[in-house]
């Protein structure tokens, strides 16, 4: 007997609209939701802005009264934070600036404020490690909470629940507490200041938000895709290979961006635990130190760069964000 | 009075049509049912009716008045939506007299009122509890008890019962009936299940691909559809449809050298609306067909299905149609066996195959 | 949930499979993870504790001496320190309440679907995404009384007379407490979206028939507003207020960003005193465990209470 549920056209689905939702006055209501929406958001930004504005003015610009909105860009903050310079004496001056001779932009810029190019900054190194770190930990995380939250989705494990629940209050343990064993664990493992300490301990911060929010979207994967590639004569871990990764993806996604963002951002552990050769990026940016105290525009165009990768990244997945965020959370 | 007119109402989404321009008008005290498919339309205009959705051209008028713009809670209807739409954070009580007290009625009218409706449905056990502790019946209860504490002029119902257990349908099905009798309700009413339909419509409008195919009562529509459509959808099984040429007085059907002699009664009417050669779909219902040796046409078992007191076999008459045919005999016949039948002249009806419309039969004086 | 433990035969196999045990599996797929945490989660959490009763200093040379409670008594009976303790409970009520008004007013919002008002939200999440320290920095600089835009865009440019925030003066008066608002308001600009976003979530998690049955009851906005919306939001604003709470408490990149602690001792948030006690001047590590614990236990104090909470409103819907 044939059912007659798929006779009738596929109609889309569109947003149904209320008798009262088409009143004027609605309408009104809604104009001036929207706009109210710009106006916050701009204002959210304006920080945001005020920063980028930084990252190209001047030293002179930024530290004179009333703050300019309008002024003349220049790449002086970019000089500041990628180069080590040192100040010409005042004859050396004279004598630079009369033979520009065949120097680049940057030595010339630098030759605008009274300076010459010794060699890069720390800040590039500390932009180097800041990608490895923060990269390799993510990776690992990642790998290692998708094959614990596989399992705990899918097997009977002894004190499962327990488990899972020691896993999470690593999370809630304010890293003040560990700081300090910590500390003294990598000075006598001789992991002070390195890579795999700043990597390992990352990776052990991600991994507990890592392994819930995996284990929530793997859940969600019927198991019967891989009851059936059993019965076809797949091993267990051919099934987790073939099917479950790929319909898994999207929640990968988002605790990808999640604990990439935790990584970059660090300060804490990376202020306490590294000093010259794993330093990363954050604690580099908060004490760029000029001639006359915080050199502005170098920490606004550090800050800048620092954010660009970030942002980009979280614009690109903004969707698995939203999702992921309130995974385990929305379900019970 | 509460009589609901629809003017040429039709609904649009950019330019989908998900309600073509319909007229109809349903009476007062009348409990009539929108039927169809899903997406055929009937939703979407109950909704209309309601005001829960806007019309994109045409009127309504509820007791002579022009609704078509009004707010939902002006129209004096009450709606009872699929999933109950509870306000979880009430008790069952506070759920029940809201819409009293939204309309500022006094405590002692709010108190009356909730009471005689809760007697009606004898939810008296359920009134302190919140809707997330009730079971669905509880639940599609406390939803109507909502709905008929305002005595509205209509009520119109969304699929109500599409939520709950299939035993537990049927037994709120007699009592959704039974309620609409007492309170002389106009009742406006959705469904999908063309047997909840043919049980409680005093008319249904049978809807497919956003407009309207047929109105009738439940025997109108059950005897004698007005096309193809209306004529598969209604009876489970629907009407048996064999297709086949018409020529001079005599149906040709493909395979099994069928020749189907058309009846008396019939064969002016289909002389004057047939050409010869032209197909022609010839329609019955498995209880307008007899089992006998002696039978004219002939068709091969296909299955067997007992149904206690009687059973349906299923012939294939060709390789594409099957037929059922509801016999007292049971003891199944084996697959493959050629069995005979005869059509009961007067329960049979023509279809033309292009148009899909019946053909009327010719009125006798 | 768990999918059958047995080795089922496929049509095309050998008898005995060579593939590995589901036992083998779990093992393989969780130990690893386990074993991290352990080692670098408990065994830290245990070491802490001893030093929290030794006189440990990580730059001295000498290994750590009990000293039984005699770190936390002088902790417990260190007036500045619960003082430090009460800034930061301050800190913590001021910013989360302001956190979840602001939040949750944007995220009514931006409810509704209109043009443009994914990009919008996407906009309003970018101060989320950046490192906290960077934050605290960059608005020292736009407190800066003299060339900061804050008090420029609010109209207060003449030096003399307008609030110089992080120092707790208003032309040239002290004005107490003004330092930990500035933070507050910082606080409260970088994590207002995350909450927008977890109620966000819960708002289109409403199914709109509830909406719908309250246009037809004629229900007014207000009981809308109380009986619909917030009961159903409810669950994810304690989680967001919970997770926020938490962090509030351990809050240390932000403040340290822009104050350091001062003026004076305004914004010295307990983890901050932390840091100074542990990582700088006499590096005091068995003092600062002890801290260290003391604020843990604090924390776990409080998420019960939140957690309590939680499910009580839970059970109730």
């Amino acid at each position: 007997m044939a059912t007659f549920e798929e006779i009738g056209p596929r109609i889309p689905v569109v947003e149904p609209i209320r008798v009262d939702k088409v009143h004027p006055r609605a309408k009104l209501g809604r104009s001036i939701r929207v706009i109210v929406t710009v106006i916050v958001t701009f204002i959210m930004i304006i920080p945001v802005l005020v920063m980028i504005m930084t990252a190209f003015k001047s030293r002179a610009n930024i530290v004179t009264p009333p703050p300019k909105v309008f002024f003349k860009p220049t790449l002086e903050g970019f000089l500041y934070l990628f180069t080590d310079r040192s100040l010409f004496s005042p004859s050396n001056l004279e004598a630079a600036r009369a033979n520009p001779g065949d120097l680049n932009y940057w030595q010339k810029l630098a030759l605008s404020v009274g300076q010459k190019i010794n060699g890069p900054s720390d800040y590039v190194g500390r932009l180097k490690n800041s990608v490895i770190i923060a990269g390799t930990s993510t990776l690992l995380s990642v790998i290692l909470g998708l094959f614990a939250a596989y399992a705990f989705s899918r097997f009977k494990v002894a004190g499962k629940d327990d488990l899972l629940f020691f896993i999470l209050s690593t999370r809630m343990l304010p890293g003040v507490v560990v700081t300090i064993p910590l500390f003294l664990l990598y000075k006598q493992l001789g992991w002070n200041d390195t890579h795999i300490g700043m990597i390992i301990l990352y990776t052990v911060f991600n991994l507990s938000f890592s392994v819930w929010l995996l284990k929530g979207f793997i859940d969600e994967i019927p198991v019967e895709y891989e009851e059936a590639a059993l019965v076809d004569g797949y091993s267990r871990l051919q099934a987790f290979f073939k099917i479950v990764l790929p319909q898994a993806v999207n929640g990968i996604a988002a605790t990808t961006v999640f604990c990439l963002i935790f990584a970059w951002n660090e300060y804490a552990f990376a202020l306490m635990l590294t000093s010259e050769k794993a330093r990363t990026a954050p604690p580099s940016i908060a004490t760029m130190l000029g001639s006359g105290g915080l050199e502005w525009s170098a920490i606004a165009a550090g800050s800048l760069g620092f954010l660009i990768p970030v942002a980009i990244v979280t614009f690109a997945l903004r969707d698995y964000l939203l999702r992921g965020v309130t995974f385990g959370a929305v379900r019970k | 009075m509460s009589t609901i007119e629809l003017r040429q109402v039709e609904k649009k989404f950019g330019d989908l049509h998900a309600v073509k321009p319909l007229d109809l008008t349903i009476q007062d005290g009348e409990f009539i049912v929108l039927l169809g498919p899903s997406g055929c339309g009937k939703t979407t205009t109950l909704r209309m009716i309601s005001g829960l959705e806007t019309v994109s051209g045409g009127t309504i008028w509820l007791n002579g008045r022009n609704v078509t713009w009004l707010h939902p809670s002006e129209r004096d209807i009450a709606f009872v939506f699929q999933f109950y739409a509870l306000y979880p954070h009430l008790t069952a009580w506070r759920n029940i007299a809201f819409p009293l007290q939204a309309q500022g009625e006094s405590r002692e009218t709010v108190e009356k009122r909730v009471d005689e409706v809760v007697k009606l449905l004898q939810i008296e056990h359920v009134l302190k509890a919140h809707p997330g502790q009730l079971s669905g019946g509880d639940q599609q209860r406390v939803a109507l008890a909502r709905a008929l504490v305002r005595r509205p002029a209509a009520f119109l119902m969304d699929e109500p019962l599409g939520a709950l257990d299939a035993d537990f349908r049927e037994s709120m099905r007699s009592e959704i009936k039974r309620l609409h009798v007492l309170q002389h309700a106009t009742t406006v009413y959705v469904t999908h299940d063309q047997i909840e339909a043919m049980a409680m419509g005093d008319r249904i409008v049978v809807m497919s691909e956003a407009a309207i195919q047929q109105i009738g009562t439940p025997a109108e529509v059950y005897n004698n559809p007005t096309n193809l459509f209306v004529a598969r959808f209604i009876g489970s099984p629907g009407m048996n449809l064999i297709t086949g040429r018409y020529a001079d007085g005599i149906v040709q059907m493909a395979g099994l050298d069928n020749r189907y002699a058309v009846p008396q009664v019939w064969q002016s009417a289909l002389r004057k609306s047939m050409n010869d050669g032209s197909e022609i779909v010839v329609g019955f219902r498995p209880e307008a067909a007899q089992i006998n040796d002696g039978g004219k046409l002939a068709g091969k078992v296909y299955a067997s299905e007992m149904q206690g007191s009687s059973a349906v076999l299923h012939l294939t008459i060709n390789e594409n149609e099957i037929i059922h045919i509801r016999t007292d005999r049971l003891i199944p016949y084996p697959i493959d066996t050629l069995v005979h039948f005869d059509i009961n002249p007067q329960m049979v009806r023509f279809f033309n195959l292009k148009t899909e419309a019946a053909i009327k039969p010719e009125v006798t004086q | 949930m768990t999918a059958s433990e047995t080795q089922l035969r496929g049509p095309n196999t050998k008898i005995r499979q060579r593939h590995l045990s589901n036992r083998a599996i779990v093992n393989l797929f969780i130990w690893p993870t386990l074993l991290l945490l352990i080692a670098m989660n408990v065994f830290p959490l245990f070491y802490s504790l001893y030093l929290g009763f030794t006189n440990y200093s990580a730059i001295a040379q000498k290994a750590p001496v009990w000293v039984a409670f005699q770190n936390f008594s002088k902790i417990l009976n260190d007036k500045n320190l619960w003082q430090y303790f009460a800034t930061t409970g301050r800190y913590a009520l001021m910013s989360v309440s302001l956190q979840v008004l602001v939040g949750f007013s944007l995220a009514m919002l931006v409810r509704e679907k209109f043009k443009g008002g994914g990009i919008l939200t996407t906009l309003i999440l970018i101060p989320m995404m950046i490192s906290p320290v960077v934050v605290g920095l960059f608005w020292k600089l736009m407190y800066n009384p003299t060339f900061g835009f804050f008090n420029f865009l609010l109209g207060l440019s003449d030096p003399s007379k307008s609030p110089d925030w992080l120092a707790s003066r208003i032309g040239g008066h002290p004005v107490p407490g003004l330092a930990l608002i500035a933070v507050v308001i910082v606080d409260v600009w970088m994590w207002a979206p995350f909450v927008m976003l977890l109620v966000l979530s819960g708002l289109k998690a409403i199914p709109d028939y509830l909406y719908e049955a309250a246009a037809v009851d004629r229900a007014s906005s207000w009981f809308q507003f109380w009986r619909i919306t917030l009961p159903q939001v409810a669950p994810l604003l304690l989680i967001a207020i919970l997770f926020r709470t938490i962090e509030a408490f351990k809050s240390f990149d932000l403040v340290m960003g822009m104050t350091g602690g001062g003026p004076g001792v305004q914004t010295e948030l307990i983890s901050v005193d932390l840091y100074r006690i542990a990582f700088l001047g006499q590096f005091r590590t068995g003092m600062g465990s002890a801290l260290a614990y003391i604020i843990l236990i604090i924390i776990i104090a409080i998420s019960n209470l939140y957690i309590k909470y939680l499910n009580q409103s839970k059970g109730e819907g």
